[in-house]
């Protein structure tokens, strides 16, 4: 049939030849259903995620998946251009910080329609669905549990007889120990724990311990200038105590695993996210703990969707690409390749699937996660436009302390000065 | 040719004989076109179209996912009257001009003049000394130079045996940080020094055996002789690598993590302009931005050419 059509179309003449392409891919497209998927990270995740979608194609032999990954920065640079460009891939991996961005430009699909099937998510429990949720609709479905934690150097701890810090820790008693451990260590360029003055996580933490938060509903910064100042101070003090890094090695510090103080031997505590666990461990020798971030009066910490995936608004294979999402989050035979990598998986059935197959780290990533149960606060709302050049400016400004060496308070006028200007013109 | 697109034009009033040698070479005009097309259709299309774009964007706010909104001169306003990082930028982009150009093509003619003494094995050392320009941009790049400059790196360890010093971490020193980068283009002098070596070859011999015989010494010989008849070779290198230099990007940009970092002390214009356009979205403003360098270049540019007849000599002139 296709053969007749085609021989009139082409005698049809110029017509004819502005439709043959178009049947063309028609036909094809009967054969075979091509989808692009995207992510960003490391190559041990590249490596878990292809072979899963391997998996899937072997049960759906009329699927192809094409597959795209990138590091965090390139990947949102991309992803935006391929936006803009209408050229966007069906499955997208989406961040909590970027998902009301996407969703409200209408960027995103809502995935209401294909609950409960193809999208099998009911047994998410409602706190994990509703977190990839805008306004009312679901745009993203979480991948893993994840939340902030520190990481130990379990090896140096060992060696020289000191107890890591636990999740009784308080602020006061970490600076002590730190300092103790670079004293116990006594090689030069070699800390207790990184300086963790800029990293952001840590400080909505310290904030939230203190009853404020780092936003509030409407955007605008959720803490005071005595909130930063206290902050600043202490990681200043610990610095100049010999505790923390000192400030132009931890600038060498690029947000990667293997540029990390931890994992180069120049520090034996850093701060992170549970799910990089996996990641950190690939890059060092030596064995990594976790713990929880320092305790204050109030919980600081929250359970947060490591990573959601969403749908591309545009997407031509609406129902294949929600058949992929649900492989993913909720397919026991995509469990083995993906294990704990993006975070505990939200699905009671998927971590029953995960469990006996997880290693060391994976376990402890469990363990974290459930230790955490009684000790968190509420998910915040998601970051306002802007808060990506706010984080930016929380590490300049301080690099003036840590670097620079100005004062506390001038450093805190300059953030306190900076920071809502930034949110006002996003 | 000048003259002959004149005679073209006035076409038909030319001589037979004329008009018969000139074909040829009007048809010549016509291939040349031809082969040059693909390179025109990319100029037109991939170039020409998206700068105008650019131009446009720049006079409003566009961030990628909803339509350009004009804001008129907004974008500029804010570039001159209050934002901070982009004076920075500015200051750190022409500290690394001003730096990098004139070390690079200083070490590019030395290691020329030493190679057009006539080493043996001349092929091997220039194939040698070329290869780090073409590595200058990569990523491995980037980690060997944290390995020379970091604070346990080589420069320290050889700092601490020899004289006992014990370095800062020069490149995440925001005192130091740019002469990291500094250094990093001049030990690109590979393709200056091919075309210096080029020039060298130019210079007639006789010239230096009527100076050695007049008594003129090696360095009088260099500062009479060499430079002069080098100037146009000079003033090229010196246009191009100005224009290369105002335009890095990729050593900041992976030597910081793309944060031109520490306190924006590597923050090169052009990495400026890709945060804002890339990291914060702001395409109208980066748009600007680069509208903005463009015409610093070409002020550059224009200085270099005006000034040229003043120090630039050739040979051929009389």
């Amino acid at each position: 049939m296709f053969g007749s059509v085609s021989r009139r179309s082409l005698l049809g003449g110029a017509a004819g030849l502005a439709l043959a392409p178009s049947l063309g891919r028609d036909a094809s497209a009967q054969q075979r259903t091509r989808l692009r998927m995207a992510w960003w990270g490391s190559t041990d995740r590249a490596r878990r995620t292809q072979a899963a979608l391997e998996v899937y194609q072997r049960k759906n032999a009329n699927t192809q998946v094409d597959t795209e990954s990138v590091g965090w920065n390139d990947y949102w640079t991309r992803l935006a251009t391929q936006v803009a460009g209408g050229n966007a891939p069906d499955v997208i991996q989406m961040d909590y910080r970027y998902i009301y961005e996407y969703a409200r430009r209408r960027a995103l699909k809502p995935l209401d329609e294909f609950v409960p099937a193809p999208l099998n998510i009911t047994d998410f429990g409602q706190a994990n669905i509703d977190t990839g949720k805008v306004d009312g609709q679901i745009f993203g479905v979480s991948m893993g549990v994840n939340s902030t934690a520190m990481f130990y150097d379990k090896t140096a701890f060992e060696r020289l007889n000191i107890r890591p810090p636990d999740h009784n820790t308080t602020w006061a008693q970490f600076a002590e120990l730190c300092t103790n451990m670079t004293r116990a260590a006594n090689r030069r360029g070699f800390f207790g724990t990184m300086d963790a003055g800029f990293v952001e996580p840590a400080f909505e933490a310290f904030v939230r311990q203190r009853g404020k938060s780092l936003y509030n509903g409407d955007g605008r910064l959720g803490f005071v200038r005595d909130d930063l100042a206290e902050y600043w101070d202490y990681w200043d003090r610990l610095r100049k105590a010999g505790g923390a890094a000192q400030g132009d090695i931890q600038a060498l510090y690029r947000s990667t695993p293997e540029t990390d103080l931890i994992t180069s031997g120049r520090a034996a505590v850093t701060f992170a996210h549970s799910n990089q666990l996996v990641a950190w461990q690939a890059v060092t020798q030596n064995r990594l703990g976790m713990t929880m971030y320092p305790k204050g009066d109030r919980p600081g910490q929250y359970y947060k969707p490591s990573m959601l995936l969403s749908m591309s608004a545009t997407t031509t294979q609406a129902r294949e690409a929600a058949s992929i999402i649900n492989f993913i989050v909720g397919d026991a035979d995509a469990a083995p390749a993906l294990g704990v990598e993006r975070g505990v998986p939200p699905s009671a059935r998927m971590r029953q699937a995960v469990l006996p197959t997880t290693d060391e780290l994976g376990r402890a990533q469990i363990e974290y996660i459930a230790l955490l149960a009684d000790k968190t606060s509420p998910l915040p709302p998601p970051p306002p436009r802007g808060a990506g050049e706010v984080e930016q400016l929380l590490r300049r400004v301080y690099e003036t302390i840590s670097v620079g060496g100005a004062r506390v308070p001038a450093a805190v006028d300059q953030f306190m000065a900076e920071a809502p200007r930034i949110l006002e013109r996003a | 040719m000048a003259t002959t697109r004149q005679d073209v034009s006035a076409g038909r009033i030319a001589r037979p004989a004329e008009t018969a040698r000139r074909k040829p070479i009007d048809r010549q005009d016509g291939a040349a076109y031809m082969f040059l097309s693909p390179w025109l259709a990319g100029l037109f299309l991939l170039t020409l179209g998206p700068t105008l774009v650019s131009l446009y964007l720049s006079f409003t706010q566009f961030d990628l996912l909803q339509a350009p909104r004009w804001n008129g001169l907004a974008n500029y306003e804010r570039m001159f009257t209050e934002d901070q990082r982009f004076r920075n930028a500015l200051s750190v982009t022409f500290w690394y001009v001003g730096l990098s150009v004139p070390l690079k093509l200083a070490v590019a003619l030395a290691i020329a003049l030493v190679l057009d003494k006539g080493l043996r094995g001349l092929t091997l050392y220039r194939a040698l000394l070329y290869l780090p320009s073409l590595l200058g941009g990569s990523v491995a790049i980037a980690f060997l130079w944290r390995r020379i400059f970091a604070y346990d790196g080589l420069v320290n360890e050889v700092l601490a045996m020899a004289i006992g010093f014990d370095g800062p971490s020069w490149i995440s020193n925001p005192n130091y940080s740019i002469y990291t980068l500094v250094i990093l283009r001049a030990w690109q002098f590979g393709s200056p020094m091919i075309i210096f070596l080029a020039g060298l070859r130019q210079i007639p011999q006789d010239l230096y055996e009527a100076a050695a015989i007049d008594g003129a010494g090696p360095v009088t010989q260099f500062f009479r002789i060499t430079l002069p008849l080098l100037a146009p070779v000079v003033f090229f290198n010196l246009v191009l690598q100005t224009i290369d230099a105002f335009k890095a990007f990729t050593p900041a940009f992976i030597i910081s993590g793309g944060t031109g970092g520490p306190i924006d002390s590597t923050l090169f214009y052009t990495l400026y302009l890709y945060q804002e356009a890339f990291a914060y979205f702001r395409m109208g403003y980066a748009s600007a931005l680069a509208w903005v360098l463009l015409v610093i270049i070409a002020v550059f540019t224009a200085i270099y050419f005006l000034t040229s007849r003043y120090w630039v000599y050739y040979q051929d002139e009389r």
